[in-house]
């Protein structure tokens, strides 16, 4: 019971890590109708300039300042070429994001190499919050959860109850209308994009000192963030609320029961084959939940997009 | 009388709680040049894409050549002998003007899914869509890309492609929209001689070109047909003069 | 002129029939000449290795280039049909009876079968839709497939792979593909075989209407095709040359890895297509070339050679949309109007210091990241043919400046160019 608890606030943090950057996707991806490849490379910058920052400033100036910068980064991309593409297509848009992508990752191994950076948790909040049975919360988590739900609230308070929100929801779906009442979209479209991977920058800065700081950790991050928004449904807040959340504890269980392939086939009634090293079916049987946790996003993506392709809650468009 | 070409019956269809299509029956036979017209937002363009199973109607049934329509995907409408144009110009714009036509006689010569065929090889395809051009008047224009012809020769390619594969009930949307008087005279021709002895069926504002085509004219008015008959019945109707042509006059000043 | 040949039907269709055969040809005959000279003219093995690595990235790239330029569908997993077919060619050469009974050049065929099969499973849902969807379902399905790799053991060898020998197969003609050289024939043979099929593929009824369904699916719809139906014949046969490719991988390496499935392979061969050109059927192959020459030259001079391929490739979306194929396709008119002469000073004032202000930021590039990485006390660093120290300032100096000065030439000459090209597309300005 009481792993299940603290399951349950490890599959949270996790999951809310991945909102955090699914948010950001999928309002840009409703807006502009482009899936941000390189939105993930935005997270990882994040991270990276924190950590500059922290070894001068430290890890609170670091939160504060790099996702202004990544911010900033990320309206320029929008700006000189995202907007240039734009006029090719969609399809082209995609790669321009992919090649960006692989540019960042290159960039980020040309300045700070291709090692792990030292960037740690504040010492402030280098403590156990509480434990449970045991095993222990470190105030980190807690922090996590608590920066991740207080930028969904202000998300969600800006979108439903400030005029730019009202002007931004119209502007994704009535762009010209918009434009028509004086309103300078581009500018909008600019903006969104901007604040869109500077939350993955802040997701970055804080994901950073848990997860490794290292080259590789936008890809690892990145395919899973677009299973997230394919599951929720492409251009659902809430299903990427729901998604994230999924997945976040999906993957935390399934790491941390150790439970075997075999033992579920023998609880349904499958005996396990005689000689089972020689058997071609071998490694389904072997297989263990731990294993296939990273992949288990995947399958359900699969599946989702087999019985339900919309998403879990996504429109159905004719 | 034999089965009517086209066949509806209490065609329904809301989106939300508006009902756009408020039961409608209409019946047009074989060889018939049939005109729908009405104001603006009478529910003409989405009486078409009911037909064309572009939208699912909430109730009643489309019957082609006697045959229920229902639940059938568009290119499969299209094999039975029933073809559209768009109102918004429908065609492939990076390719040749002579590809888009071959392009549309490739069911309709049985190749299907072919993979084992050249297209380029066939003398049938090649002659078909040749005479297709002809009949447009685009051979001239036969090696452009389609994306570069004037407006008006893009709605005639349009209309080639329509009829290319052979089938017997047309049905074309504004044909004329946009267009200037020379070039609407044009085009009327133009329709006047590719669907001899089809079936045609056409949304039209033009009330010369409707005049000038149809066999007969249907009213549509709020999702609902207030008259169907021949051109000059219509014409003195008062309910259409009211509803229509009072609305139109209206309009005009 | 042109209107004189359109307007008589029937004679146009007759005379381009026959034109065209020759015409079509002859570019078959040329690279096929080309590729039996290939070893004579450079005969070192690893030069061999590079070709074989450049046919079998040629195989790849048209089979790509089926999906996203053909067809209009952006994979983001393509490898793994590549590499599930190169697998599978894998376990049959270890299966020695089997692979005794066959000769090695029929093997690929088996890989394209394997890719066949899985394009098949897989687009039975991924061809629902084209563009964004597409390209997410493609990549969520190669991570998956990736990932499997190191679960499945039996079927990808866990980490280090599945080896094999291709010399235990039935002897062709008395040969046993020891050499080097015998490899290189049979790819040489594939390359040829297999482009030409796809060439021909374009241009039946299903590889039109591919075309068609890119540009317009509603449209296809409605003269009868099923754009689905459409999208997944077009994706099945793209899995079958990929997995040829895969095939041919697995003859030339005798291993395969995970390193063959996983999503960085797939972009490589997005960009390689993409560089080469997708609008037209030879910028794969161009791309390929290309790219492999560029990766093993570059690969030898410098670590950052990912980074530089990187710059190019967002370069290339941003502003040459059509690639390699698609710059060289622009310049056919300008040879049809015999104007190709007065573009070659223009060029030359432009893209001779475009170049050298290019290796400028190179030389700034590649001192910046000495200067960060190199262990402490080695300040030496060789550049260019130079040697020199990157911790002075004269170095840096001096390629700052050959950066400016020839980006800045070339920066006033383009107006220049730019008015060259337009003279050049003008008819009548030259005569």
């Amino acid at each position: 019971m009481e792993l299940i608890l603290v399951n349950i606030i490890d599959g949270l943090v996790t999951g809310l890590l991945l909102f955090m950057l699914s948010a950001g996707l999928t309002l840009i991806f409703s807006m502009m109708g482009v899936l941000n490849f390189a939105h993930a490379s935005f997270y990882m910058l994040g991270a990276y300039f924190a950590y500059q920052i922290s070894i001068a400033l430290g890890f609170w100036m670091g939160l504060l300042i790099a996702p202004l910068i990544v911010g900033v980064l990320g309206a320029g991309v929008e700006r000189y070429g995202l907007r240039r593409v734009h006029q090719y297509g969609h399809v082209p848009e995609l790669i321009f994001t992919f090649g960006l992508a692989l540019l960042i990752e290159e960039l980020v191994q040309f300045i700070w190499g291709k090692n792990q950076m030292p960037y740690s948790i504040p010492e402030v909040l280098n403590f156990t919050a509480f434990s449970i049975a045991g095993n222990s919360i470190p105030a980190y988590k807690i922090f996590m959860i608590f920066i991740s739900v207080a930028i969904f609230i202000g998300l969600l308070y800006i979108l439903t109850r400030t005029r730019v929100g009202m002007i931004i929801q119209a502007a994704l779906s009535y762009p010209r209308t918009v434009e028509a009442l004086g309103h300078n979209v581009p500018l909008i479209f600019m903006g969104v994009f901007g604040v869109g991977t500077a939350l993955a920058g802040v997701a970055g800065v804080i994901a950073g000192p848990v997860l490794g700081t290292f080259p590789g950790m936008a890809f690892v991050l990145g395919s899973i963030v677009f299973v997230t928004i394919v599951i929720g449904g492409l251009g659902s807040l809430w299903g990427a609320l729901v998604a994230s959340l999924l997945i976040g504890w999906i993957t935390t269980f399934a790491k941390s029961y150790n439970l075997a392939m075999s033992d579920v086939f023998n609880a349904v009634g499958i005996a396990t084959p005689e000689n089972l090293s020689d058997h071609w079916l071998r490694d389904l049987w072997t297989v263990t939940s731990p294993q296939i946790a990273d992949i288990l996003p995947y399958i359900l993506m699969v599946l989702i997009l087999i019985f339900r392709p919309a998403g879990l809650f996504g429109k159905r468009h004719s | 009388m034999s089965t009517p070409a086209l066949e509806l019956s209490g065609l329904k269809k809301s989106f939300g709680k508006a009902e756009i299509i408020r039961g409608i029956n209409l019946s047009i036979g074989k060889s018939e040049r049939h005109a729908i017209i009405g104001p603006n937002g009478a529910g003409k363009s989405t009486l078409f894409n009911l037909i064309t199973a572009r939208f699912m109607p909430t109730a009643g049934s489309v019957k082609l050549h006697g045959e229920d329509l229902r639940g059938l995907q568009p290119y499969q409408i299209n094999r039975k002998g029933l073809s559209r144009s768009f109102q918004i110009t429908n065609i492939f714009p990076a390719m040749t003007v002579f590809e888009n036509v071959r392009c549309a006689l490739l069911w309709s010569q049985g190749y299907k899914y072919s993979f084992w065929n050249l297209v380029n090889r066939s003398r049938q395809l090649t002659e078909g869509a040749d005479a297709i051009l002809d009949q447009i008047n685009l051979l001239g224009r036969r090696d452009l890309p389609a994306g570069a012809l004037s407006y008006a020769e893009q709605r005639a390619l349009e209309i080639g492609i329509t009829i290319a594969g052979g089938a017997d009930v047309i049905m074309l949307d504004e044909p004329t929209a946009g267009m200037s008087h020379s070039e609407t005279d044009y085009i009327t021709d133009l329709i006047m001689k590719v669907t001899e002895g089809k079936t045609l069926i056409m949304v039209e504002h033009d009330m010369g070109v409707v005049f000038g085509l149809a066999d007969r004219i249907s009213v549509l008015v709020y999702g609902e047909i207030i008259a169907t008959g021949k051109p000059e019945d219509v014409r003195g109707d008062p309910r259409v003069q009211e509803a229509y042509l009072g609305a139109a006059l209206e309009a005009e000043h | 002129m042109s209107d004189q040949l359109t307007t008589d039907p029937s004679k146009p269709a007759q005379r381009m029939r026959a034109g065209s055969m020759s015409l079509t040809l002859m570019p078959w005959i040329i690279a096929a000449i080309a590729l039996i000279l290939m070893p004579y003219i450079f005969t070192s093995n690893s030069a061999l290795t590079i070709m074989n690595q450049m046919w079998i990235t040629v195989i790849f790239a048209l089979a790509y280039n089926m999906l996203l330029g053909q067809g209009g569908m952006l994979s983001f997993g393509h490898a793994v049909y590549a590499g599930v077919g190169g697998f599978a060619c894998m376990h049959i050469m270890n299966m020695s009876d089997l692979f005794a009974s066959f000769p090695l050049p029929v093997l690929p065929i088996f890989g394209g079968l394997f890719g066949i099969g899985l394009a098949m499973i897989v687009g039975a849902f991924s061809t629902r839709n084209a563009g964004t969807v597409f390209a997410m379902i493609s990549l969520g399905v190669g991570e998956l497939i990736a990932a499997c790799s190191v679960i499945i053991v039996a079927f990808f060898g866990g980490e280090e792979g599945i080896s094999g020998d291709r010399t235990y197969a039935m002897p062709f003609f008395g040969n046993e593909f020891l050499q080097q050289i015998d490899v290189y024939y049979l790819t040489s043979f594939w390359v040829i075989l297999a482009a030409a099929l796809m060439y021909l593929l374009s241009r039946t009824p299903v590889g039109r209407m591919a075309n068609a369904v890119r540009d317009n699916p509603e449209r296809a719809e409605f003269l009868g095709y099923s754009a689905r139906w459409v999208r997944f014949y077009s994706f099945v046969a793209s899995g079958f040359f990929a997995g040829i490719a895969g095939g041919l991988f697995a003859i030339n390496y005798e291993i395969l890895t995970e390193e063959n499935l996983n999503t960085a392979s797939s972009g490589v061969i997005l960009l390689v297509t993409f560089l080469g050109g997708v609008g037209f059927f030879f910028g794969p192959i161009i791309g390929a070339i290309v790219f492999t020459l560029v990766q093993t030259v570059l690969s030898l001079q410098t670590e950052l050679w990912a980074f530089y391929a990187g710059s190019l490739f967002v370069a290339t979306v941003m502003f040459f949309p059509g690639g390699l194929a698609g710059l060289l396709m622009m310049h056919v008119p300008v040879f049809k109007l015999g104007n190709a002469k007065q573009l070659i000073q223009p060029y030359i004032k432009t893209l001779l210091p475009a170049a050298i202000g290019i290796l400028g930021v190179c030389a700034l590039v590649e001192m910046t990241f000495h200067f960060r990485h190199a262990s402490i006390g080695d300040d030496e660093m060789t550049l260019f043919w130079t040697t020199f120290d990157s911790h002075t300032l004269l170095p840096w100096l001096i390629a700052g400046a050959v950066a400016l000065i020839g980006i800045g030439i070339a920066k006033r000459n383009a107006s220049e160019l730019k008015e060259a090209w337009d003279a050049a597309n003008t008819a009548g300005d030259a005569s």
